[in-house]
C-alpha cells in the first residue's frame, strides 16, 4: 500500500471537488491510481463524497447553481480518470430513467439531478428535455428501470407528469418502477394527486428519495 | 368604501397620497392567458401587435385589475438579437437556442435596435393601442427582462453560470450588451407611453448565489433602474424564486416596488424592505391560481393581506408571477372579488377570523396591527 493512508486519497478527491478545481481532481485520481487505490472506492468515497458534500453546502444556501455545476465538472473530469479502470462489476443502486417532460426545455434542474445520482451511485438514462410521456415508458422496459424520474420547471407541462403515472399503471410495470417528481412549480401534494411515489425539493434531496425508494421496495420485495 | 368607482390610476394616486382607497391594488399577472379572454391560439400572438392588445385589453375590461402588463415571454430581447425561440401552438415561447456558444463570439453580439429587431416592434405597437385603448384609467407596462437574464438566454444558462465562476469579465461583457439593449428597450416603451416592468427571474437566489447576485446582476439593474427613473418613472421588479437574500440589494438597485413570488415571505419582506419598496405578491400561480378553486384562491389573498397590507410604502396584491395560460377565470375573478370584499381601510381582525390560507404565512408571524397607520407615499 501507498505511502498515504487511503483515506487521505480520498479526503483529497472530495476536497478538489468541493473546491470546484478540476485540475486538482484529475491530479488526486491519477494520484489514487498511481498508489492503487480501488477505483470505485476512489469515486465512492472521494468523488461521490465531494459532491454530497457540495449538495450538503446547496441545501444550506453556501453553494448555489454555478458552484454545483463546476464541482460536478470536476468531479467528471475525475470520473474519466478512474472509470477506465472500473471492474465490470461496478455495484449500482439501481437504474433511473429521467428526463423533462414534453413542451418543457429548461433542464439544468434535470441536469443537477442526473448528477447527484450518478454520484450517488444510480445507473441513470438521460431522455433529456422535451420528452413524451411514452418514451420514459418505453425506454423504463428496455432498461428494467427501478425509477422514472421527471422534472418540469413550467406549469403548462405539469400534466405530462400524470400522463407517464398512467401510463406506467396501464402497463404491467407499475409494480417494479418507482415514480419521483420534481422541478419549480412541483409540490408534494401534486406528486400525491397523479400518484407519484416520491417527491423532491432539490437535486440533492431527490438522490436521498430515490435511495429511500429503491430500499423500501427491497424489503417490500423480501 | 371611499370610492366605488375608482380607476385603477385614482386608486394608485390615492394610495400614494395616503388617502382613503376603495380597495387595495390588486394584479392577477396576466400573460398568456390574454389569449383565452378573446379565443385565439397563443401562437396569434407572435408577431402581432394588434392580437395581443386586444386581448390584452379585453382581459382587464373583463376583470379590472390594476396594471396591465405587455408580455408573452421572456425572450423577446434575446430573441431580437440572435436567439432562436420555439413557438408552440397554443403554448408559451421557449427558448430554442441561445445566440451564441462560446465567449469569442460575444463580440458579435449587437444592442437591438427595437423600431427594428425581432418582435420589438410589434411590441411596441401592442404597448401603444393599450394604451390609447384604457391609458386613461389603468397604467399600462410593458416587459422587460434584464440584463443577467437575457445574458442567460443569449449564451445559454448553464454556460453562463459556469462563466460567474470561470470568466467573470465575460459575464459583465454579456450583461453590457444586455443593458444596453434593455435600455433602449426601455426608451421606447417610454415613447410608447408606457412604464418599464422589470422580470429578471435568473437573479433569482434559487439560481444564482447572492454574491454573484451583487456582482452581475445588481450593477446593471442601478444602471436600467436610473434610466427609468430618469424618465420620471417607477420601477418594478420582479424576482421569482428564493429572493430573500437580496432584497436589500433589489432595493439598492432603487427598485421602487418588489414583487416576490410564494418562495418568499411576505412577511420577512415588509419587515426587511417594507420601509423602502413597495412590495407585491405573492398568491401562488400554479397550485392556487391554476389547480385551486375560488375558495382556495380567497383564503391565500386574504392570508396574503393579513400579512402585507400593513407594509410601510404600500403593498399590491398580486400573483407570485405571471399566471399560467391554463388559468381559470373563476379564480382570476375570484381573486378580485376578494380583494375587493376585503375592501379599505383594511379590518384586520376580519380579515384574520377568515381560514387560513397558503399565502405562506407562518404561525408564529401573526399580523400585528400598527396604530396610526397609513401608507406612505410612493413614487
Amino acid at each position: 500500500m501507498a505511502d498515504k493512508e487511503q483515506a487521505e486519497y480520498f479526503k483529497e478527491l472530495s476536497d478538489a471537488v468541493l473546491d470546484m478545481d478540476e485540475e486538482r481532481t484529475v491530479t488526486a485520481a491519477q494520484d489514487a491510481l498511481d498508489n492503487s487505490i480501488d477505483p470505485y472506492e476512489a469515486i465512492q468515497n472521494g468523488l461521490s463524497d465531494g459532491m454530497a458534500r457540495a449538495g450538503q453546502l446547496f441545501e444550506d444556501e453556501e453553494y448555489f447553481i454555478p458552484e454545483l455545476l463546476m464541482c460536478s465538472d470536476a468531479m467528471y473530469a475525475g470520473l474519466d480518470v478512474l472509470k477506465p479502470h472500473l471492474k465490470a462489476t461496478g455495484e449500482s443502486r439501481g437504474t433511473v430513467v429521467i428526463g423533462v417532460i414534453e413542451g418543457d426545455t429548461h433542464d439544468i434542474g434535470k441536469n443537477m439531478v442526473r448528477i447527484m445520482f450518478e454520484t450517488g451511485g444510480f445507473h441513470v438514462i438521460d431522455l433529456g428535455r422535451d420528452v413524451p410521456p411514452q418514451r420514459f415508458v418505453d425506454t423504463a422496459r428496455e432498461s428494467k428501470a427501478d425509477i422514472i424520474a421527471l422534472s418540469t420547471l413550467m406549469t403548462t407541462t405539469m400534466d405530462g407528469m400524470g400522463t407517464v403515472v398512467k401510463l406506467l399503471n396501464e402497463s404491467d410495470l407499475r409494480a417494479g418502477v418507482k415514480v419521483m417528481v420534481g422541478g419549480g412549480p412541483i409540490s408534494p401534494g401534486f406528486a400525491k394527486r397523479i400518484g407519484a411515489d416520491g417527491y423532491a425539493v432539490n437535486a440533492a434531496e431527490a438522490v436521498k428519495v430515490a435511495r429511500e425508494l429503491v430500499a423500501r421496495d427491497a424489503v417490500g420485495a423480501a | 368604501m371611499a370610492h366605488p368607482a375608482m380607476t385603477p390610476l385614482e386608486r394608485f394616486a390615492a394610495y400614494a397620497r395616503g388617502e382613503a382607497i376603495d380597495r387595495l391594488p390588486c394584479v392577477p399577472i396576466i400573460g398568456n392567458t390574454a389569449a383565452r379572454v378573446t379565443g385565439v391560439k397563443v401562437s396569434a400572438f407572435r408577431g402581432n401587435g394588434r392580437t395581443i392588445a386586444d386581448a390584452q385589453i379585453a382581459s382587464y375590461r373583463r376583470f379590472g385589475y390594476d396594471v396591465v402588463r405587455v408580455f408573452t415571454d421572456l425572450y423577446t430581447l434575446a430573441e431580437a438579437m440572435g436567439a432562436t425561440v420555439h413557438y408552440p401552438e397554443d403554448e408559451t415561447a421557449y427558448l430554442e437556442a441561445p445566440a451564441i456558444t462560446s465567449v469569442e463570439e460575444i463580440e458579435r453580439l449587437r444592442p437591438v435596435n427595437p423600431l427594428r429587431d425581432g418582435y420589438l416592434p410589434r411590441h411596441l405597437e401592442a404597448m401603444g393601442r393599450v394604451v390609447e385603448a384604457v391609458g386613461n384609467e389603468v397604467p399600462v407596462t410593458g416587459a422587460v427582462t434584464c440584463p443577467f437574464t437575457t445574458a442567460s438566454f443569449l449564451i445559454g444558462t448553464e454556460n453562463l453560470v459556469r462563466l460567474t465562476i470561470r470568466n467573470p469579465e465575460a459575464v459583465h461583457q454579456l450583461c453590457r450588451v444586455a443593458l444596453e439593449s434593455a435600455i433602449r428597450y426601455a426608451e421606447a416603451i417610454i415613447a410608447a407611453g408606457c412604464t418599464p416592468s422589470l422580470t429578471d427571474p435568473m437573479s433569482s437566489s434559487t439560481v444564482i448565489g447572492p454574491r454573484q447576485f451583487r456582482e452581475f446582476s445588481q450593477p446593471y439593474l442601478k444602471r436600467l433602474i436610473e434610466y427609468i427613473h430618469l424618465s420620471g418613472k417607477a420601477a418594478t421588479l420582479h424576482i421569482c424564486g428564493k429572493t430573500e437574500k437580496i432584497w436589500e440589494a433589489m432595493a439598492d438597485a432603487g427598485a421602487d416596488c418588489i414583487s416576490i413570488d410564494n418562495a418568499a415571505s411576505l412577511t420577512a419582506a415588509k419587515r426587511s424592505v417594507g420601509h423602502r419598496v413597495r412590495i407585491m405578491g405573492n398568491v401562488t400561480p400554479s397550485e392556487v391560481m391554476l389547480q385551486g378553486t375560488p375558495a382556495d384562491v380567497r383564503r391565500a389573498v386574504r392570508s396574503c393581506v393579513a400579512e402585507a397590507w400593513d407594509s410601510p410604502r404600500g403593498y399590491i396584491v398580486a400573483s407570485g408571477c405571471s399566471l399560467p395560460t391554463e388559468t381559470p377565470f373563476a379564480n382570476i375573478q375570484a381573486m378580485m372579488d376578494s380583494v375587493a370584499e376585503i375592501g379599505w381601510p383594511v379590518d384586520i381582525q376580519e380579515v384574520s377570523l377568515l381560514p387560513e390560507g397558503e399565502g405562506g404565512r407562518r404561525p408564529d408571524e401573526g399580523a400585528a396591527v400598527p396604530s396610526g397607520f397609513s401608507p406612505a407615499p410612493s413614487p
